[in-house]
């Protein structure tokens, strides 16, 4: 039944994929007889296709995505709240602000820079067509997280992670698998409080990583640690909530360019 | 498409790097997020950190504590009066608990009024209690227990026997008067009532006989 979920749930990385997988993983795709040929753009079409691509990365807030939330709505949600000092973790002494009576305060000053990062880099591989996967063992919250990315139509994983999931993705999947182009993790621990085992993965297949980290958690491989509360479920509804909109606007905003500028949709986008 | 699988080497980005360099990776061949990386790096490269081996000598905290001056009234608060009449409601943002009212008053007195450390505390409690919070102290109990009955410990049988050892001594019409009073007293000692009433009467006439 595991196996039935798991497939369930990332089926959509093979199925409407086929046609990318043929652009962009060239030497894998062995299927391509029976799949359409990519259509060549003409040249000046991709000049404004990388314009297009090209043009947000200039901004420093293209989406707008530091105006979705403030320091108070973040201390209303109680994402400063650590855990004990007991089941701190070295490498989150830098984000923490002090520690109340053993239990530990999180500097939220730095968590509203670092949580604009990872929305902005979400917005941005969102806006490129990237593929976006959930990943979350905190069985409280696994239902929130597969409604999240139902909504902004993105994928979700919040089962058991089989071994070989993105290492063995080919041999598990068949060939021609397009694997996630970020993985975004709303708590990187699995049910036993070891560290899941998707980030060090993820770090091998160059998979970027957006990652919530509590107090008890490592932040050394996850590329946009965002140092956070993941245990409370007012902090969980607000980061599936923030995620949710900046996925949304910046596919928005990419349909929206391709129609001012003509080009109709293209082969990478979703 | 080549990859590097080393994710103890080096972050996700500098490998990537290094294989379009190397032209293993060609440019058309890019990952989706790199130019994304390359425009918005995060605060610390994600290289991979070796886990500690065995600490043996105890690492400084470099987590400071966090303590604010009210917390010395705070303490005492919680010592004499344990944990307040009102119960703590963390929903609403704007409650304040009935400690956090005591140290308000508290520093209020201290800035205005001259009073020393511990009559200070005590001219907290009775401000408070002139605006209608009730601080019990820890232990006494709320109301007095209520004195028990001292009727309930008289023994009436004890008395009965010292009224009728007085009222031997005394004459017929007060022995009588006293004996029916002892009898309507105490209803159980009626059946001695018969025989005492024929002792004093004859201890009466003998009495009287020598006279």
């Amino acid at each position: 039944m595991a196996a039935g979920m798991l497939t369930k749930a990332i089926c959509g990385l093979r199925c409407p994929r086929f046609a990318a997988a043929a652009l962009s993983c060239s030497s894998q795709s062995y299927s391509t007889a029976a799949l359409p040929k990519a259509v060549l753009t003409p040249s000046d079409n991709t000049a404004d296709q990388n314009k297009l691509l090209n043009v947000p990365l200039s901004h420093p807030d293209f989406f707008r995505v530091s105006e979705l939330f403030s320091l108070k709505d973040l201390f209303d949600a109680r994402v400063h709240l650590g855990h004990k000092k007991g089941c701190r973790h070295r490498l989150m002494e830098p984000y923490l602000f002090g520690s109340r009576l053993d239990t530990d305060v999180i500097d939220l000053e730095q968590t509203v820079p670092h949580l604009q990062q990872a929305l902005n880099f979400t917005a941005h591989v969102a806006f490129r067509g990237g593929i976006i996967l959930f990943v979350s063992r905190y069985r409280q919250f696994g239902h929130l997280v597969e409604r999240t990315a139902r909504e902004c139509g993105e994928y979700a994983h919040t089962r058991y992670w089989q071994g070989g999931l993105l290492t063995n993705a080919t041999i598990q999947y068949g060939p021609g698998v397009r694997l996630p182009d970020l993985i975004i993790f709303l708590s990187t621990l699995n049910n036993v409080f070891q560290t899941h085992v998707a980030i060090r993965d993820a770090a091998k297949m160059n998979i970027p990583t957006v990652g919530v980290v509590d107090t008890n958690c490592n932040p050394s491989l996850i590329t946009y640690p965002v140092p956070a509360n993941d245990d409370t479920p007012a902090a969980m509804e607000l980061y599936c909530r923030l995620f949710k909109v900046t996925i949304n606007r910046a596919k928005d905003k990419r349909k929206q360019l391709e129609l001012l500028k003509g080009l109709g949709p293209s082969t990478t986008s979703s | 498409m080549a990859g590097s699988r080393l994710e103890k080497f080096g972050t996700v980005f500098t490998r990537v790097r290094d294989l379009i360099r190397a032209g293993v990776v060609k440019e058309k061949d890019k990952p989706i997020w790199y130019d994304v990386y390359a425009a918005f790096p995060p605060k610390r490269p994600p290289l991979y950190v070796k886990p500690q081996t065995r600490v043996f000598v105890k690492t400084e905290d470099n987590v400071p504590e966090i303590f604010y001056k009210e917390d010395a009234i705070r303490a005492k608060f919680y010592e004499t009066y344990g944990n307040g009449p009102k119960m703590i409601d963390l929903s609403r943002s704007t409650f304040v608990s009935s400690c956090q009212r005591f140290v308000e008053k508290y520093n209020e007195l201290q800035s205005t009024g001259g009073f020393e450390e511990d009559a200070l505390f005590e001219e907290t409690s009775k401000a408070l209690l002139a605006e209608g919070i009730l601080l019990r102290r820890k232990g006494v109990p709320a109301v007095a227990p209520e004195p028990r009955d001292p009727v309930l410990g008289m023994k009436l049988t004890e008395m009965l026997a010292e009224e009728q050892q007085a009222n031997t001594a005394a004459p017929d019409t007060t022995a009588a008067a006293a004996v029916e009073n002892t009898a309507s007293v105490d209803n159980t000692t009626s059946t001695t009532a018969t025989p005492e009433q024929t002792q004093t009467e004859t201890l009466a006439t003998d009495a009287n006989k020598p006279s």
